[in-house]
């Protein structure tokens, strides 16, 4: 399965929601689509799945065009935020839903439900009701259901965020591993950096209703091409081309053509390296001990920074400093 | 983020919902808008057809008229004055005090909503009329006939209604805030005046308007404890019953519309103000000790709902009296044979509430279903056409059934119809209903519905499976609502009854001109315990529904 978004335009009433985003994702790719709320995620995801007409662009699977195609035809396996099972019927008649829809024999049904609901680990729980089931659990079973379907693609959108923090990172290693294993294509959107980081192949990062970066999480994270990205992705310290002139000039040469305001330089609180040093430019402002890590704001000719070092350094709140930098990279304004 | 749900309608697979809205908007064209127009037509036209407002003119040539219209004014203000008072102070002694037995409270509000005005009415007279119980054991000189009676009618038939309205703004306002106010130190009283008064500013005022707009258009208790105390209700009664003159009771009819009208829009404005309440209640509100407020509400409930009690209670005894007034041995006689038509009314009645609130709950939920796909071009004008029947005086809308619907095609076998009474039931309690079902609509997640159909589902697996769930319940209320509406109604359908269709709440109506009271109160018991059975089923299968999702 091949699944290929071209230039597509979504407004409500005006207000362009959709302006001209395109990506694609091949087989068995797991691809995140990330941004702030607002920024048109869902809309993408919903026009994929058939639930939402485009103004324009094409949506190709496997090299047919399915843009016109409603959602019933299209065979993709939804999985919502929260609210989507079926609160009377039981776990095991919620999963077989969508094979009962299709009119597959009851012994058929049954035997493929006690499948998926092993392999979501709730094969006990096939009697309960919704109601009945924690919030990681109720996400299991829509899954299993969206996935006993037998769909061409997976579509999650955002399946995680209702959830404990616990629970989100023991499903993430789940919804991955089960999604490896069926090499089946698959998108989620979130707006939570840290589980696109996690668990996408690709990451189509998203700002009001375009793309601003497609790539691996490590590309995004360390080569960040504007500074929406940098911004939204980690931390970043964002230094402006007058300040690394005079402070850090050996950047100033991979730095990209262009007028001083066009770029400016990213770099991570790990990139920085500061070291005690009483002649130093720095002064350590505070420090958040994170346990394997600590964090500090460090005062630098006018400016704030944060760095990263480990959590045993003997560096101190007040404690003068030099900075340098190993990696950077220059982002668009 | 509404603007982004209410834009999502649109997108929802459009196929069906003009199946689902063509059935219940014919419905409310033909049987709600066409008489509506009819009574408007009539009002401006002469007996040749002709364009006039000579009808309105006439309003004035007879005294009796503008007095009936000051009259209704008089009982309509005084009555909500009353009624918010007394209704206020039991909704905050119902939630805001320590009080023990509120279930007392509860169920004596419960007696209102089962009788209708017309029984209250009789209650009323029966209790404190020329010969009525009290003058029989005190030989006080009672009159309750005219201004008073009608007052105390409408002011009991009001309470329950404004408790809900106020009880409701008063649940939702979260522990939290007066946790605060607390703190700060504020007094009781300023907690009550800061706190609780804004909250429920705009509930007072939806509240208010409901109540003034029912005291206007009352029928019921206006013909039996009014006396010669003329409202206009009685003199569109007159007009058309008595003197045949069609055209100047639909002239009376406008001029009745008008008010009710400007008050349902007031009260829907302030209504919607009021929605933007706090989305979270959080924890429980339990009221501090104060022995003073709680004795202070204890003693206007009491009040309030003695007078509630006794009136019922009044209708409840002389239904099984052997001659009231005169001889009051107690007897079922009334019961097993004394009524003039036997069982038949209530039979009818039983059978016309059903009618209406079986084709009433199927059009709701399909106008209600197919209005959250419609666009919203579509679905704003809709949900204000379907509301509108709340402005609309159930006489007004019975007499606009007569214009219409005695000649024509349907008049063959729908006029004079069990189907034409459960017709003008239906349209006139349609706005309560459709808007319980609206309400009971919003708990169905988009989330499920879009899950049916990306599994394959058309538009009725989406109904069956994702919205039916959750909009049961609210089914299940509007069908009772609808039931218990039409069993009591009489200003809507006292036009078109027939000779050979009687019902009860007009037989309890015919008795009492008559005077043959205990015959009418035994009538009007079989309504109010049929109403109260229906009300226990309704409470019983709502149970049933919660419960059943969390056994098994």
């Amino acid at each position: 399965m091949h699944l290929r978004i071209d230039d597509i335009g979504k407004a409500w009433s005006g207000h362009t929601v959709l302006d001209g985003v395109s990506f694609h994702a091949g087989e068995s790719d797991f691809v995140c689509l990330l941004g702030p709320s607002g920024c048109g995620k869902t809309t993408l995801l919903r026009i994929v799945a058939g639930l939402t007409a485009p103004d324009r662009g094409r949506i190709i699977l496997d090299g047919s065009d399915i843009t016109a195609l409603p959602a019933r035809e299209r065979r993709m396996g939804l999985v919502f935020q929260s609210y989507s099972l079926f609160p009377d019927m039981t776990v095991a008649a919620n999963v077989g839903y969508p094979m009962r829809l299709r009119g597959e024999s009851p012994a058929a049904i049954a035997t493929h439900t006690a499948e998926w609901l092993e392999r979501v680990g709730l094969g006990t729980l096939a009697a309960r009701f919704p109601d009945q089931l924690s919030g990681g659990q109720q996400q299991r079973v829509a899954l299993a259901r969206a996935l006993a379907a037998n769909p061409s693609m997976l579509l999650l959108d955002e399946p995680l965020s209702a959830l404990d923090p616990a629970i989100r990172a023991q499903l993430r290693g789940e919804i991955r591993a089960l999604q490896r294993s069926l090499g089946i294509p698959t998108i989620m959107v979130t707006h939570d950096q840290d589980e696109a980081l996690a668990m996408a192949d690709t990451i189509v990062c998203m700002n009001q209703g375009r793309v601003e970066q497609i790539g691996t999480p490590r590309c995004l994270y360390e080569r960040p091409r504007s500074r929406f990205v940098a911004d939204f992705i980690g931390h970043a310290n964002l230094l402006p081309t007058s300040f690394v002139r005079a402070t850090l000039p050996t950047f100033l040469e991979r730095r990209p053509p262009g007028a001083d305001a066009t770029f400016e330089l990213c770099l991570r609180p790990e990139d920085l390296v500061i070291e005690a040093d009483p002649r130093g430019e720095g002064v350590i402002e505070d420090i958040t001990f994170l346990g394997n890590l600590a964090r500090a704001n460090v005062a630098w000719r006018g400016r704030r920074v944060l760095a990263e070092f480990p959590g045993r350094s003997p560096l101190v709140s007040g404690e003068a400093v030099s900075i340098d930098a190993v990696r950077g990279a220059w982002v668009n304004t | 983020m509404s603007s982004i749900v209410a834009v999502r309608a649109v997108a929802r697979p459009r196929l069906g919902a003009g199946l689902l809205l063509a059935l219940p908007l014919s419905g409310l064209l033909l049987f709600f808008v066409q008489p509506l127009l009819t009574v408007l037509w009539r009002s401006v036209t002469d007996a040749k057809g002709a364009f006039t407002f000579a009808n309105y003119a006439r309003l004035f040539d007879d005294p009796g008229l503008p007095r009936a219209a000051l009259h209704s004014l008089s009982i309509g203000v005084a009555t909500t004055f009353t009624t918010m008072a007394f209704g206020l102070c039991l909704a905050m002694a119902l939630h805001r005090s320590r009080l023990p037995g509120k279930f007392l409270i509860r169920g004596a509000l419960l007696l209102p909503m089962l009788a209708p005005s017309l029984v209250l009415g009789l209650g009323l007279v029966c209790l404190l009329g020329r010969n009525g119980l009290v003058h029989r054991l005190t030989g006080l000189p009672t009159d309750i006939y005219g201004f008073w009676g009608l007052l105390i009618a409408n002011t009991l038939y009001g309470l329950p209604q404004v408790v809900i309205i106020v009880s409701a703004a008063l649940e939702r306002t979260p522990a939290r805030h007066y946790d605060a106010a607390e703190s700060m130190g504020a007094t009781p009283w300023r907690q009550f005046i800061d706190v609780t008064v804004p909250r429920l500013r705009f509930a007072l005022l939806a509240a208010a308007f409901l109540v003034f707009t029912e005291t206007l258009t009352d029928f019921g208790s206006a013909v039996v404890v009014g006396g010669s105390y003329r409202v206009l209700a009685m003199e569109i009664y007159s007009e058309v019953v008595g003197q045949l003159d069609f055209a100047m009771g639909a002239t009376l009819g406008v001029v009745l519309l008008a008010p009710a009208l400007l008050s349902v829009w007031l009260g829907r404005l302030a209504k919607r103000r009021q929605d933007s309440g706090d989305a979270s209640p959080g924890r429980a509100l339990v009221p501090a000790r104060h022995a003073l407020r709680d004795a202070a509400l204890g003693a206007l409930a009491l009040l309030a709902l003695v007078p509630v009690v006794a009136v019922v209670g009044t209708v409840a005894y002389v239904s099984v009296v052997k001659l009231w007034p005169y001889d009051r041995t107690l007897t079922l006689a009334n019961y097993t044979g004394g009524m003039p038509d036997g069982y038949g009314p209530v039979a009818t009645s039983l059978g016309v509430s059903l009618l209406a609130a079986v084709v009433g709950v199927v059009m709701i939920f399909a106008l209600s279903a197919g209005l959250r796909r419609a666009s919203p071009r579509i679905a704003r004008p809709l949900q204000v056409l379907a509301s509108l029947p709340a402005a609309v005086p159930g006489m007004v809308l019975g007499l606009g059934y007569v214009l219409t619907f005695n000649h024509g095609v349907l008049s063959s076998w729908f006029y004079g119809s069990a189907a034409i009474v459960a017709a003008c039931s239906l349209y006139h309690y349609h706005a309560q209903a459709f808007l319980t079902m609206q309400t009971g609509m919003r708990q169905v997640p988009d989330a499920l519905e879009d899950a049916v159909a990306s599994f394959g589902g058309d538009t009725r697996h989406v109904l069956r499976d994702a919205v039916l769930p959750f909009a049961m319940p609210a089914a299940i209320s509007a069908f009772f609502y609808l039931f218990m509406r039409s069993l009591v109604t009489l200003s809507g359908v006292i036009f078109l009854v027939t000779p050979g269709l009687g019902l009860a709440s007009v037989a309890v109506m015919r008795l009492d001109e008559n005077g043959f009271l205990a015959q009418a109160a035994a009538y009007a018991m079989c309504v109010v315990v049929a109403g109260a059975l229906a009300l226990g089923l309704m409470r019983l299968l709502l149970h049933v529904l919660k419960d059943r999702r969390h056994v098994a």
